[in-house]
């Protein structure tokens, strides 16, 4: 009942678990080029024994970064009555759509093959296991980090005129200010209930009125975004800030042999996984 | 003491409980306050203040603990929050953010609206609340919100919550930000309410000037916990105690303590601005 | 868009992005009405409004910015694809832009107003689309869903835009409207 209103405690993006890990520890061009390997091939790998593999290494993968395993957990749990039903439909109609297999069933309209027995699990599988990669990288890399990460890789775009700089720098200003506006709308969701505000009271089939009771948080959510934009360009313009101008680093990367071999660790599993033919 | 309007006993509170990043922000504090009184609150940055006051209209359930306002227990789950909250009044740190409707009046009658009362009442209530902050009816009420500067922003923000007529105001760093003319018109208001409308405040507040000219008594907070209580004269007048704590105290008391230390005799609790002068006057005529 | 981002591009798509974020991972971003899926979605709405503020190029950027989160925070396979959940939602911004200059020169009103029913109409449109052709649903699920989900979600668009962007340029109603508390009772 208290947590009413604690809005920051459910926000997951930029939650930074410093545990100190090797994994902490990465440059983090290489964690991100790592984990985008890593993505694509669980995305591509579509048999069994592959994605329990993957699934042991995204565990394994808790472990060495110290990561108490229920942070991934609890990232799943808000999903598993989406994937039982996404699973039943997969399961009840995608008989005739995917080709091949043996036929369990036929009843009707309903076909289950092995085929579409395998999509339905498969699919479940790959789902936990991206979410078990992303709760690894998100937590053991703070989003100063993953930034800094993305414009190096995204770097060598910049030779085809792509703002490399100032896109790194939206990104930068957004994941930065989630958190601000985060506290801004618990604020803002206190304050109108304190003067009484109940959100979404209206007559269910009442759209206008229904979007209307949220106005007393939308409306001064939108309003302080943008005068806190007003301010900030104000004091980059102070500082003669100029997008595209050419700048040196703050921070420099410098990448170490435990870098590479996480990162050939990363393609060889990779390899492994597409590579099991079950 | 005839029983308080509000009282907070044993209240604990521990934020993101089960978690690396758990945080105790209230341990065990009791606190009572009078009818009719103004309270501070004061402490260093961190030390729970909002966290507490938040409690006092159910924004916020004891974990453990009890908080008791005006014989509603805050801690039971059968409590009507609506009426709790129409009985304390919340005003926010800057709450000129709030304002959402495009016109004044508007913005003021939302919480009366919500309560569902008949239009004239809300007039009624929305031209009391504006008279009350100094913002006059009749010219205001139809004026676009973002024509206003920030004080008068605030007086309407003040006036949104006053409308909901509450017996407790309970104010978070009501003046932070305001220009000087601004800070003494509001607190000048918020005395008004307390001393004629004979409304309950209490109030949050860095500025020890503030909190000189306006409570009655003060309560300090430090770590999660309530240090001491005290009228100002009590609280200005222990010096160790403010510097253990890192609070601030009034320039006047400061000045009152270094003459003291330079030797002269002097009462460090003549805080307020012309007793201090008197004091100084005293020396100086000696 | 022209080469260079200016600041102002840059601070306000990352702003509203934030706000993108934000209200993909709050209950905020969903409104109850009554639709398919129970509630409408606002997330596409700062997308919309920096179409409409700042041009294509930042509507895009926040588009991407929407996506990459919704994809990021999915719960349901459906929005695991990158195809479905990132790729169309690049279009809003665009679309919304597009609406806004075509007509504001008509009434600006207006022309915010239909920004925010084609930049939500474009989210539901082209993510329907994209999940029909990746074979989530039939076409036949996919046009109920538009119907009974994104007309509902397009008319809260149209609200919530004209709110905000009416109150943020100050779009003058000073001395015409008059408080609810207004008049002669």
């Amino acid at each position: 009942m208290s947590a009413e209103f604690e809005l920051t405690r459910n926000i997951t993006i930029g939650q930074y678990l410093p545990t100190a890990s090797v994994v902490h520890r990465l440059d983090p061009r290489f964690k991100l080029g790592a984990f985008v390997i890593l993505i694509l091939a669980i995305a591509i790998c579509d048999t069994y024994v592959g994605n329990l593999f993957a699934l042991a290494i995204c565990i394994w993968m808790f472990q060495i970064s110290k990561i108490p395993l229920h942070y991934g957990i609890s990232g799943i749990k808000p999903a598993i009555p989406f994937i039982i039903i996404l699973a039943i439909m997969q399961l009840l109609f995608y008989g005739e759509v995917v080709n091949g297999g043996t036929v369990y069933l036929k009843y009707g309209f309903i076909t289950i093959t092995s085929e579409s027995v395998r999509l339905v699990i498969v699919s479940a599988m790959r789902f936990v296991e991206v979410i078990f990669l992303s709760s690894v990288l998100t937590l053991s890399t703070s989003t100063t980090e993953l930034t800094h990460g993305m414009e190096r890789l995204l770097g060598p775009l910049e030779k085809v005129k792509f703002p490399v700089h100032a896109f790194a720098l939206i990104i930068t200003i957004a994941v930065r200010f989630v958190p601000t506006f985060a506290m801004e709308m618990e604020k803002m969701m206190k304050a109108q209930a304190s003067r009484g505000a109940d959100f979404g009271t209206g007559e269910w089939w009442r759209i206008i009125q229904r979007t209307k009771d949220m106005f007393p948080i939308i409306i001064p959510l939108f309003n302080v975004a943008l005068s806190r934009a007003e301010d900030l360009i104000l004091a980059m313009e102070a500082r003669c800030y100029t997008p595209g101008a050419a700048r040196t680093r703050y921070t420099e990367y410098k990448a170490v042999g435990k870098d590479y071999a996480a990162l050939i660790a990363c393609i060889v599993i990779s390899a492994v996984m597409l590579a099991i033919p079950w | 003491m005839t029983q308080p309007i509000v009282h907070v006993e044993n209240l604990s509170h521990v934020y993101m409980q089960g978690t690396p990043l758990e945080h105790r922000a209230l341990d065990q504090v009791s606190i009572q306050v009078a009818e009719g009184e103004c309270l501070a609150i004061i402490g260093h940055t961190g030390s729970g203040k909002s966290t507490l006051i938040q409690h006092f209209n159910g924004l916020i359930r004891p974990q453990s603990g009890k908080v008791i306002i005006n014989g509603m227990d805050v801690s039971s789950p059968k409590i009507d929050i609506r009426t709790l909250r129409r009985q304390v009044g919340l005003v926010f740190q800057n709450p000129e953010d709030q304002l959402f409707e495009k016109l004044v009046g508007d913005d003021v009658a939302y919480g009366p609206f919500r309560m569902g009362l008949p239009l004239e009442e809300v007039r009624r209530r929305v031209q009391w609340a504006m008279d009350l902050v100094g913002l006059s009816f009749e010219e205001m009420k139809d004026r676009p919100t973002f024509a206003l500067s920030g004080g008068q922003k605030r007086k309407v923000a003040l006036a949104g919550v006053l409308s909901l007529q509450p017996k407790v105001l309970v104010l978070d760093e009501p003046t932070a930000g305001l220009d000087p003319r601004s800070r003494l018109e509001l607190l000048d208001r918020i005395r008004r309410l307390n001393r004629e409308e004979k409304l309950t405040v209490i109030f949050v507040s860095h500025n020890m000037e503030e909190v000189a000219k306006l409570a009655d008594r003060v309560y300090v907070m430090a770590n999660g916990q309530s240090v001491c209580e005290g009228t100002p004269r009590q609280i200005f007048g222990n010096q160790e105690l403010l510097r253990q704590h890192h609070i601030g105290t009034p320039e006047s008391v400061d000045i009152l303590y270094r003459l003291r230390e330079q030797g002269y005799s002097i009462d460090p609790s003549a805080f307020l601005p012309e007793e201090t002068a008197m004091e100084i006057l005293k020396l100086m005529n000696r | 868009m022209e080469k260079g981002l200016t600041v102002r591009k840059i601070v306000i798509a990352g702003v509203l992005g934030a706000i993108a974020i934000l209200l993909g991972v709050t209950r905020l971003g969903y409104i109850p009405v009554p639709t398919a899926a129970g509630n409408a979605t606002i997330m596409h709405i700062p997308a919309v409004i920096g179409g409409i503020m700042e041009g294509w190029g930042v509507g895009m950027i926040i588009g991407l910015i929407f996506g990459v989160s919704s994809f990021l925070n999915a719960t349901v396979p459906l929005f695991k694809d990158p195809l479905v959940a990132i790729l169309p939602r690049l279009f809003i911004g665009v679309t919304a832009y597009l609406t806004y200059v075509g007509l504001k020169n008509v009434n600006q009103y207006l022309a915010i107003g239909a920004a925010g029913f084609i930049g939500a109409m474009t989210n539901t449109i082209l993510v329907l689309g994209m999940a029909v052709i990746r074979g989530y649903m039939t076409l036949g699920v996919a046009t109920t869903v538009a119907i009974t989900n994104g007309l509902p979600e397009a008319i809260v668009s149209v609200i919530v835009t004209l709110a905000v962007v009416a109150a943020w340029k100050k779009l003058g109603s000073a001395g015409r409207q008059k408080s609810k508390i207004s008049g002669d009772l």
